[in-house]
């Protein structure tokens, strides 16, 4: 087997200017939102970490 | 792979990278975060180098994921591509092929699919992405579990036409799906004859904006279909001291065979299992249930374990082997028998597989016996209310079902095995059997 190709697609590599762009505005209304929430003081519900969070734990073990 | 041991080549044309990947650190910072499988070098010759990676004892597909299984594989690959990016690499393919989980957590443990990140130029492996994670976990959002199985059929991923096209037009409302599923299956069509090279459209901030967002987007997903499993605990047909009994027969059992690892058919969430789990090193829990399976992979995130391995598997039609001469993804079947387990659990399952599944005893005797030389098998008899209810199911084909009994049980598993305890479950109409590879 030749390891590894396969054709990343022109379309593909195009879009994801656009994609970023979505991202990017998406990314800084819920920064504003949750600076907003917390001026407020309410708090934001925090997911936590599915690899980091145990990482961090048994490192203090 | 050769005398158990996982070693890979690399040719002259990826000495660079792999020098670079190695005297940076940035290998042994994946190996720190448990992000990639470790690796040490092997031989070094101008011609090769040879690298031996530890070995996983048991690789799971994409496929025999539950649904969060499956989104921590996906949060995985972001999380490496974005830490690649902050130390100038680039994931260059994103096979949800090159996870694995291990140790009660998602690994890449694909080493050579680093290469060096070229300024501003977009992610190569981003359409790989959208085929193989964030596709089939769409899919699975709106329609359901078996969209987890995807890969099975299209080992190169769900073709995004397919793909844009099965998802509900409301799915045109979330600017994350519009733009990475449906904007992207367009623009893809549109340039599919043209095979210009694309570069420098997209600043290395503006790719990390685009991993966060799927990432954060892929974090809360969630699916919403209930399975037979979320109303398990209402159905059960035993009592509690029942259910104690026989949780102490399976320790005991365990302990007789001095076993160390372990398979659990029908294992639901595990909850058998993990009474076993000091002495046992490795056990793989399978299931059909996504659910059950998914809840099994959340306690074991809870508690830390780490021999327990969930998957969904459906035992009347496992996993075969895929890809080009059948060999790319070996079959359930062989990977099982490749372990060489200890012993096999298989409790409150038969009576699905005989009378649901329309499988003769002869053949699911021959089934169990390639799985382990230890059984412990339950068996629900005529009496059981599960029984009854599956046989009231056959309607005027209910006299077919005439064989279902202790007798020929015995009879039929006798060819495979010797009987070396039969304990009648206090409290129930259930029998467990202690049994011997001949």
């Amino acid at each position: 087997m030749i390891p590894l190709y396969f054709d990343p697609g022109t379309g593909a590599l195009i879009v994801q200017f656009l994609a970023a762009a979505i991202a990017g505005i998406l990314l800084f209304y819920r920064t504003v939102l949750q600076k907003i929430k917390s001026f407020l003081g309410l708090k934001n519900k925090k997911e936590v970490d599915f690899m980091d969070e145990v990482d961090a734990e048994e490192d203090k073990e | 792979m050769d005398d158990n041991k996982v070693k890979r080549a690399i040719n002259p044309i990826y000495f660079k990278q792999y020098n670079t990947l190695t005297d940076s650190g940035f290998y042994k910072m994946l190996f720190e975060k448990k992000y990639l499988i470790p690796h040490k070098t092997d031989i070094v010759t101008p011609e090769q180098i040879i690298i031996e990676a530890k070995k996983i004892p048991f690789i799971s597909y994409p496929y025999e994921w539950s649904f969060l299984q499956y989104k921590h594989a996906a949060l995985l690959t972001l999380k490496i591509q974005k830490l690649c990016l902050e130390h100038n690499f680039v994931l260059k393919d994103a096979s949800a092929f090159n996870i694995s989980f291990h140790q009660g957590k998602p690994i890449f443990i694909d080493t050579l699919s680093f290469d060096f990140y070229q300024e501003n130029n977009p992610w190569i492996a981003y359409k790989q992405f959208i085929q193989h994670f964030l596709g089939p976990l769409v899919l699975t959002k709106y329609y359901g579990h078996h969209h987890l199985k995807t890969l099975a059929n299209n080992l190169e991923g769900i073709s995004l036409r397919t793909l844009s096209k099965s998802l509900p037009l409301k799915s045109y409302l979330s600017p994350t799906i519009l733009t990475n599923i449906h904007l992207l299956a367009s623009f893809d069509k549109k340039y599919e004859s043209d095979k210009k090279t694309v570069s420098n459209n997209l600043s290395k901030s503006s790719q990390i904006k685009l991993i966060d967002g799927l990432y954060d987007y892929i974090l809360t997903l969630s699916v919403n279909e209930k399975t037979e499993w979320d109303d398990y605990y209402n159905q059960i047909n035993y009592k509690e001291t029942a259910y104690q009994f026989k949780k102490e027969v399976v320790k005991d059992w365990f302990k007789s065979i001095k076993g160390k690892s372990l398979i659990d058919i029908g294992g639901n969430d595990g909850a058998f299992s993990r009474e076993l789990k000091d002495g046992a090193q490795f056990v793989i829990v399978a299931d059909v249930d996504a659910n059950a399976v998914e809840q099994n992979y959340k306690q074991l995130m809870k508690n830390r374990e780490k021999s327990i391995l969930p998957i969904v598997i459906d035992i009347l039609n496992p996993p075969a082997s895929y890809g080009f001469n059948n060999q790319e993804c070996s079959s359930f079947m062989d990977r099982v028998i490749d372990q060489h387990l200890d012993g096999c659990l298989a409790l409150a399952v038969i009576h699905h597989i005989t009378l649901s599944g329309n499988v003769p005893f002869k053949l699911s005797a021959q089934f169990f016996s390639q799985m382990a030389p230890n059984l412990l098998i339950e068996f629900p008899t005529r009496d059981d209310s599960w029984v009854r209810f599956l046989l009231d199911s056959k309607r005027e084909f209910k006299d077919h079902f005439d064989f279902y009994n202790e007798e020929n049980f015995e009879k039929e598993y006798a060819v495979y095995f010797e009987i070396m305890k039969k304990e009648k479950i206090s409290d129930s109409e259930r029998i467990l059997y202690s049994l011997k590879r001949l």
